[in-house]
């Protein structure tokens, strides 16, 4: 409990809860987006991260060790998930937006199944290693000059996280709110009849979404990467934290993604601080409250009847 | 009507004939290991060895003349898959022995099967003391060590690295709960004055250590003693590097984070101070039998640098074929008694599997992870065998 009243380890804790929340956000941002649109709940978003993080791998360990062969990993993962996608979407779940939300749901399961099988094929069972970026290896002294009794450094990686989140939630804002083709996306959540009957491709909206979404989480498996071990199972413990953020948030709902994913952040790192022993159902009872109050979610709309 | 019974009648002729498959001219081993998912990095390595064993019986004419046949089940990290699994090994495939296991749940979970059905079984890896204590049934035998034997080697560590102040930070599970508890209870035996400052219980499968890392930071402990293994033990190393974390403490760990399978992978991103177990290493030779099983198994394997787990499956098809030789058979109830007090030669040394507690005497190598010229990788050096408690 005395942690709570050093300044320094709340600090951390605070900022570790932001990096948390910002790789999280990441790819949940990907998730919400591509039920908001195609009303699909894509279980496969998981292994589409795990995939991110498996091409980051291999593009950075056929590099020499530059800081630019991180990136180009990272920009190769969110390339080949936007093919990975293009060819679900087109060749298979393109088929499937008529049948009921079973059938969807059991399509991408069984993606979750064949992609893990394939990553065993491709990369094996082993464990992977990505090391940071250069440049971003070290820590930032957040102490200036001050005198403290424990160094207030950060690790200049997550920090980067902490950056990066919200300026992928603000140009994803900006796409959405300000385009002429987020407002494309945002008609078709709200009706997809009426854009069709207003002459729109919908069929290419909901191919371009799924695209974009699918390669978010290839990007948030990239930026993963050199946090944590690369490995086959990775895409479990993931999806389970995306649906606990966009239920939290809202299905659907950008902003709602966003808070959701903070929320996450810091009832991990505050939680262990202060409910030590219960870590492990706090992001569950946190949903469940959620449940409980607002069914739809904090920034999500009750569902309206179809028409 | 009369087509449904005879469909019916049929069904019951092939189950009839799936029960009592087990005939007098093969053994079949029922082996269960994580061969997809998350436990897939283990289970693969293991039925390698597992393969191996079975390939060397064979090449020398049977155990007890007999052919051995593996039937091989996926028991995942779940416990309730690995029981499901352990009850078709028996009833569909009539297996005379179940071998394997990796989680501790997972292996608790097949003992119980094991227990009702009157069958063997042989935990090769999973660690947990309830296994062959509070939960000890006739037919249940470790061939891996225990979370008794590894808590007690966690103690001695922290006298040999002189450890004060001690974060205890284990997975919240049957593993990790029960390698924290023999470590307390060794902890006032090796290290009268060392004392626990902070007790932190990660979960199962976490990927996030940054919140953990600054808990330990700021408790001032100078010492880690935990188990976290595999991946987990990867990420806190990741994450807490970047803190400092390891040029504050010294880090001791159980779960075999010494393994190669993990130093190699790590390559680099491995971290200082770090003093933590195998059961085996492909570069340390304590024994010429072991020269000649690791290359044996870098054969199979494709690579000199093969890993640990091959070795714990292999010891456990071995124990059971020199009990069906001294049995002279495999009656469950004789190959019992033969199991209990039996000793073989293993590559790590001779074993043996005590009569009482049905636990055999596995020790584990144990020392710091030094950098070495010439490597890409940590090794441990020196290398140290440290018996089970007793010894």
């Amino acid at each position: 409990m005395s942690m709570l009243t050093n300044p320094t380890i709340v600090f951390l804790q605070f900022m570790n809860s932001i990096s948390l929340g910002m790789n999280l956000f990441i790819i949940a941002a990907g998730l919400t987006l591509i039920f908001g649109v195609l009303r699909v709940i894509n279980f496969a978003h998981g292994v589409f991260f795990m995939f991110g993080a498996y091409v980051c791998y291999s593009v950075v360990s056929r590099m020499a060790e530059t800081a630019g062969a991180f990136w180009l990993g990272v920009l190769a993962a969110g390339a080949a998930l936007a093919v990975i996608a293009f060819i679900i979407e087109r060749g298979l779940l393109h088929y499937l937006y008529d049948k009921e939300h079973l059938m969807q749901l059991l399509f991408t399961f069984a993606i979750v199944l064949i992609m893990g099988d394939l990553a065993k094929m491709i990369w094996g069972t082993d464990q992977y290693s990505v090391p940071k970026p250069e440049g971003l290896k070290g820590a930032v002294d957040f102490s200036f000059g001050a005198d403290l009794a424990m160094p207030l450094l950060y690790p200049a990686y997550p920090l980067m996280l902490c950056v990066l989140g919200p300026v992928v939630a603000i140009g994803m804002w900006l796409v959405l709110s300000k385009t002429r083709w987020g407002r494309v996306i945002r008609a078709a959540t709200q009706d997809r009849e009426m854009l069709a009957a207003l002459g729109m491709n919908v069929p290419l909206v909901y191919t371009a979404v799924f695209v974009a979404g699918s390669a978010l989480a290839g990007i948030g498996g990239a930026l993963a990467a050199p946090r944590v071990a690369v490995s086959p199972g990775m895409d479990v413990t993931i999806i389970v934290e995306c649906f606990i953020i966009v239920i939290i948030g809202g299905l659907g709902s950008l902003w709602g993604s966003f808070l959701g994913a903070l929320i996450l952040g810091f009832v991990n790192s505050f939680g262990i601080m202060i409910f030590p022993n219960w870590e492990l159902v706090l992001s569950y009872v946190l949903m469940l409250l959620v449940l409980l109050w607002r069914p739809w979610g904090l920034f999500g709309q009750p569902e309206a009847d179809g028409h | 009507m009369k087509r449904f019974v005879t469909s019916f009648a049929a069904a019951g002729l092939t189950l009839a004939a799936g029960y009592g498959a087990a005939s007098a001219d093969e053994i079949k081993i029922g082996v269960l290991y994580p061969t997809s998912g998350g436990g897939a990095i283990y289970g693969g390595p293991a039925m390698q060895g597992h393969d191996l064993a079975v390939e060397e019986i064979n090449a020398a004419g049977g155990a007890n003349g007999v052919k051995v046949v593996t039937v091989a089940r996926d028991s995942k990290l779940n416990p309730a898959a690995a029981a499901a699994a352990a009850k078709e090994l028996i009833t569909k495939e009539g297996v005379n022995v179940l071998i394997g296991g990796l989680a501790s749940s997972v292996g608790l979970a097949i003992s119980e099967v094991a227990r009702q059905e009157k069958v063997i079984y042989i935990a090769t890896i999973p660690k947990s003391i309830k296994i062959t204590r509070e939960k000890l049934h006739p037919y249940v035998f470790r061939t891996a060590s225990n979370t008794d034997f590894e808590g007690d080697a966690l103690a001695q560590m922290v006298k040999r690295v002189d450890g004060k102040k001690i974060c205890d930070v284990q997975l919240d599970y049957a593993y990790g709960h029960d390698l924290a508890d023999g470590f307390i209870k060794a902890l006032p035996s090796h290290a009268p004055d060392a004392e626990v400052v902070l007790t932190l219980r990660p979960k199962l499968g976490a990927t996030d250590f940054n919140a953990y890392v600054t808990q330990i930071m700021g408790s001032g402990c100078d010492t880690v003693v935990s188990g976290l293994w595999g991946n987990h033990f990867v990420n806190l190393a990741k994450q807490g590097a970047p803190f400092g974390l390891f040029n504050q403490v010294t880090y001791i760990s159980g779960g075999e984070i010494a393994s190669h399978e993990i130093a190699g992978k790590m390559g680099a991103d491995y971290p200082d101070n770090v003093v933590s177990n195998t059961y085996e290493l492909w570069y340390h030779s304590p024994t010429e039998a072991h020269k000649k099983f690791q290359a044996r198994l870098a054969k199979k394997a494709g690579t000199e640098e093969t890993a640990m787990w091959p070795m714990l499956a292999y010891n456990g098809v071995m124990f059971y074929r020199a009990a069906v030789e001294k049995a002279g058979g495999t009656d469950a109830e004789k190959v019992i008694e033969a199991l209990r007090g039996l000793t073989i030669e293993t590559p790590v040394g001779p074993l043996t599997i005590n009569a009482e507690d049905h636990q055999a005497n596995t020790g584990q190598f144990w020392g710091p992870m030094k950098k070495q010229a010439g490597r890409k990788y940590r090794m441990m050096d020196p290398v140290t065998y440290i018996p089970p408690p007793g010894e």
